[in-house]
């Protein structure tokens, strides 16, 4: 483990020298990330602007929420994004032979070397929203423990969401559009989750816990999670587990040419 | 050419199903957003059930208007290919055009068609348009509008070359202006009327509004043959800018024998 985590400090190294040599790509690219993910807080903006609130939460309450969500979903694209596009050109190309060669499980291998700095927009604007959020919300100093507790259990689940993905693209190969399913069960866990049917609270808790990124961690530093609630972290590591299992079992499904 | 492209992207039609969980998924999501929002009773100059009918009506315009022909054309002049199509006895807008008819049409069948009936049959949502006529025409100027304005954008390849940045940056404000996060009534009073002259509200809101039998922006009601006048009028001005930025390029195109 520590081998792979010095490869992987040197391939965060390489990352960030690859995206200082393109500068000018890489600046733009983190403003026009940062610029598409106001979208849904400037839907949020509207809503509260046009008079109308989700029931129970004050619009800085929402925007806390989003910005929690946009910030576990930025550092999950940092670290697991490429993981998904390599694992499609790999299997698409027939040259995942080289990743199996490797002297390191494939998944570790392909998080190390996709690492993905571009993706640091969505980060930065998470926490310029987040920091905008706390300023008109008051959170005392005792919820940040139980906030940070559930910020990692959800960034599992973010994490788990990328891995299943990827490990979705040795069935369906070469289907850019994988995303995009995943994308929209995470829709669910942008809003508060008052306002979604019990049924669907249940599955975004239990069976894909989209709610745990966001609407708990946002909960907790509101002060409305006490710590027997740390319960909702067992769903989380549970999913994430299973992505990873997933993924070393879909491996096998792979048939190549020598790559 | 058309049905060529038709038959070319019907080899990967699983890629096309897609939409059929991902539409009514994030159309769910929508359902539930606004009805929580209208708890308290009616905001702005919608109801609930004109809102929940304008967000299936997107989804749906969505799959039929649905365009890439800047991101192809950027490629074609990118890689050199495009001196293939300066050869042809064909204009590449043309083919370009018919690409995109072919690969709407498997679009019909196989996105907008189940979601028609999922959002139907299955959800309960009145898809019925309110004037049926108005609404294919409507839907026709959507579609040639995102065509020419894509087709635009893909032309700054020939004076950029790597035109990814003018093609997100337009993404970016389609996506706000288009009405497609939001029905543009939400938005304040001036941003509002300045959609009047930004191409944006023509491929989404407008024929959504169509389909719902009222218009109203900026605090202008206009009547639907109305409305669909200047969105013909907005297509052919999109038309004359893509011909006359096409000359332009044509003129500045050079290649080694790709």
């Amino acid at each position: 483990m520590r081998v792979f985590f010095s490869a992987y400090r040197s391939c965060v190294a390489a990352a960030f020298a690859t995206a200082a040599a393109y500068r000018i790509n890489f600046l733009l690219s983190l403003f026009i990330t940062l610029c598409f993910n106001l979208g849904f807080p400037l839907v949020t903006l509207l809503i509260y602007n046009a008079g109308a609130s989700f029931p129970g939460w004050s619009l800085f309450e929402v925007l806390l929420l989003q910005a929690i969500f946009t910030l576990s979903s930025g550092l999950a694209s940092i670290m697991f994004s490429g993981v998904l596009w390599a694992t499609m050109q790999h299997v698409r190309e027939g040259s995942f032979e080289v990743v199996l060669l490797k002297p390191t499980g494939p998944l570790m291998f392909l998080m190390a070397t996709n690492f993905s700095p571009d993706d640091l927009g969505l980060v930065v604007g998470g926490a310029g929203l987040f920091a905008a959020a706390l300023v008109f919300v008051d959170v005392s100093l005792g919820a940040w423990p139980m906030f940070l507790l559930l910020f990692a259990a959800g960034f599992a689940v973010m994490a788990g969401l990328n891995i299943f993905m990827a490990a979705t693209s040795f069935k369906w190969v070469g289907n850019s559009r994988i995303p995009e399913i995943f994308d929209s069960v995470m829709a669910f866990g942008k809003y508060p989750m008052g306002i979604f049917p019990q049924a669907v609270r249940g599955a975004a808790t239990f069976v894909i816990p989209v709610g745990i990124i966001a609407y708990y961690p946002a909960n907790a530093l509101l002060g409305q999670v006490d710590a027997s609630m740390a319960w909702v972290i067992l769903p989380c590591g549970l999913f994430l587990a299973a992505s990873v299992w997933t993924y070393r079992r879909m491996v096998r499904l792979y048939e190549g040419v020598g790559g | 050419m058309a049905f060529v492209t038709f038959k070319e992207w019907g080899a990967y039609r699983s890629h096309s199903l897609v939409s059929v969980l991902v539409g009514p998924v994030f159309f769910l999501v929508q359902y539930f957003i606004w009805t929580a929002v209208f708890h308290a009773g009616p905001v702005g100059v919608m109801e609930l059930d004109e809102v929940i009918r304008y967000f299936a009506a997107t989804a749906l315009i969505g799959y039929l208007v649905m365009d890439f022909a800047d991101w192809n054309l950027s490629m074609l002049v990118r890689t050199g290919r495009f001196l293939t199509f300066a050869l042809r006895p064909l204009d590449h807008r043309f083919f370009a055009l018919s690409q995109k008819v072919g690969h709407r049409l498997l679009g019909f069948l196989v996105e907008f068609l189940p979601c028609w009936l999922i959002f139907m049959f299955l959800l309960g949502i009145d898809m019925r348009p309110a004037y049926f006529g108005w609404m294919v025409l409507s839907v026709g100027l959507a579609f040639l509008m995102n065509f020419y304005v894509h087709y635009c954008i893909g032309l700054a390849s020939f004076w950029v070359v790597q035109s990814g940045g003018i093609r997100s940056v337009y993404s970016l404000l389609g996506g706000i202006f288009s009405g497609v996060l939001i029905p543009l009534t939400f938005f304040p009073m001036a941003l509002q009327r300045v959609q009047f002259f930004l191409p944006f509200q023509y491929t989404s809101f407008v024929p959504a509004m169509v389909f719902l039998g009222e218009f109203q922006l900026g605090g202008v009601e206009m009547s639907i043959p109305g409305i669909v006048g200047v969105q013909a009028l907005a297509v052919a001005v999109a038309f004359l800018l893509a011909e006359l930025l096409n000359t332009l390029a044509i003129k500045r195109f050079t290649a080694v024998g790709a």
